[in-house]
């Protein structure tokens, strides 16, 4: 049935045949820019007289020009979150965030000369490790002749940064019982910003582990 | 004295007889006629690509002991390759299911059965 409204809607529409219609809106709306900055740039273009003649969606409710909004932050909070109390893992990274910064200003008045290279924004420390730890490649087992070979593909960006948060929180809850995940989530955040620790060591294993297999990348499949 | 074996032929004309029409009648186990739409299994292509990217992304990578700073450029061009391959997959998979006409020759499946399901063979 929505298949059909689907296409009465927009006929031969591209959009209908990438979507499965889970959304509260039709498909052919088009995502909010809430950005003041990149509407201001499209304003420039012919596009923005493209977009002001399309129906849009409404900006989604965590989405805001505010100087605390970070795309990525919000993305760890989610990453964070567990059975659906996004408070509290909202609570668990500013504990963390305060973590990192008592840290990183120690470090500056132990280490006065360096005082202008160290970075106490822990936001910024958290883009730094994550980008730090994001891998270029994975690894996939495809079968070959009743054989698994473990074949390197490379990895979308989007697939990339996901791995490097999921292996930064992995490590953060991998801990004794009596440490506190903001304390060790801080201390992982840390290490991998200075390109040190173990999740860094994790993706340079798996490059390591694809740089070994490197014979069978033309096996790539599907 | 030596017998031809044409003789034999003809004396045991069961042996190597064709056989009778009408003792063993021709079943058409399958329609003797092409279907009216062709499979899309030729046309999945493989999926490897920037395979000469990644080898010197590789050769790279291990001169400097998998550390990536060394390695902008090779990095760069290997994600800028893969980029490139995956929007224009993208791309082609947007035609194909749009599925357009064209006339010519290189036709992919889906518009091959569109022309059969428009002009199908006769029954």
């Amino acid at each position: 049935m929505l298949r059909s409204l689907c296409s009465r809607l927009v006929p031969h529409s591209l959009v209908c045949a990438f979507t499965r219609g889970m959304s509260a809106y039709p498909p052919h709306y088009i995502e909010a820019i809430f950005s003041k900055k990149k509407q201001l740039n499209l304003k420039e273009t012919d596009e923005y007289i493209k977009l002001s003649h399309m129906p849009i969606k409404a900006a989604k409710n965590d989405e805001s020009e505010s100087i605390f909004y970070n795309e990525l932050v919000n993305k760890m909070v989610n990453y964070i979150t567990k059975g659906g109390n996004k408070k509290l893992a909202r609570e668990l990274l500013t504990k963390s965030f305060e973590c990192m910064k008592r840290v990183q200003i120690e470090r500056m008045n132990l280490n006065p000369d360096a005082k202008d290279t160290i970075i106490a924004d822990p936001e910024q420390l958290l883009i730094k490790a994550i980008e730090n730890s994001r891998p270029l490649l994975q690894l996939t087992a495809i079968k070959r002749g009743g054989v698994k070979y473990q074949v390197p593909i490379p990895v979308t960006e989007k697939r990339s940064y996901f791995l490097a948060m999921k292996w930064i929180l992995e490590a953060a809850r991998e801990k004794e019982r009596k440490v506190h995940l903001p304390e060790k989530l801080a201390w992982e955040v840390l290490d991998a910003a200075y390109n040190q620790g173990r999740v860094v060591k994790k993706k340079n294993d798996l490059h390591r582990q694809c740089e070994a297999n490197r014979a069978y990348a033309h096996y790539r499949w599907s | 004295m030596r017998v031809p074996t044409a003789v034999f032929a003809y004396k045991n004309r069961d042996a190597r007889a064709p056989q009778k029409e009408h003792t063993v009648p021709f079943q058409e186990i399958l329609p003797l006629r092409l279907k009216n739409r062709v499979s899309g299994k030729a046309d999945s292509s493989s999926d490897v690509a920037c395979l000469q990217e990644m080898g010197v992304l590789f050769a790279c990578l291990k001169d400097n002991e998998f550390v990536e700073k060394y390695c902008n450029k090779e990095i760069q061009q290997f994600q800028k390759c893969y980029k490139f391959y995956a929007d224009s997959k993208f791309e082609a998979k947007k035609t194909v299911n749009q599925g357009i006409i064209t006339p010519g020759k290189n036709l992919n499946y889906k518009q091959l059965n569109k022309y059969m399901r428009r002009f199908p063979n006769p029954q």
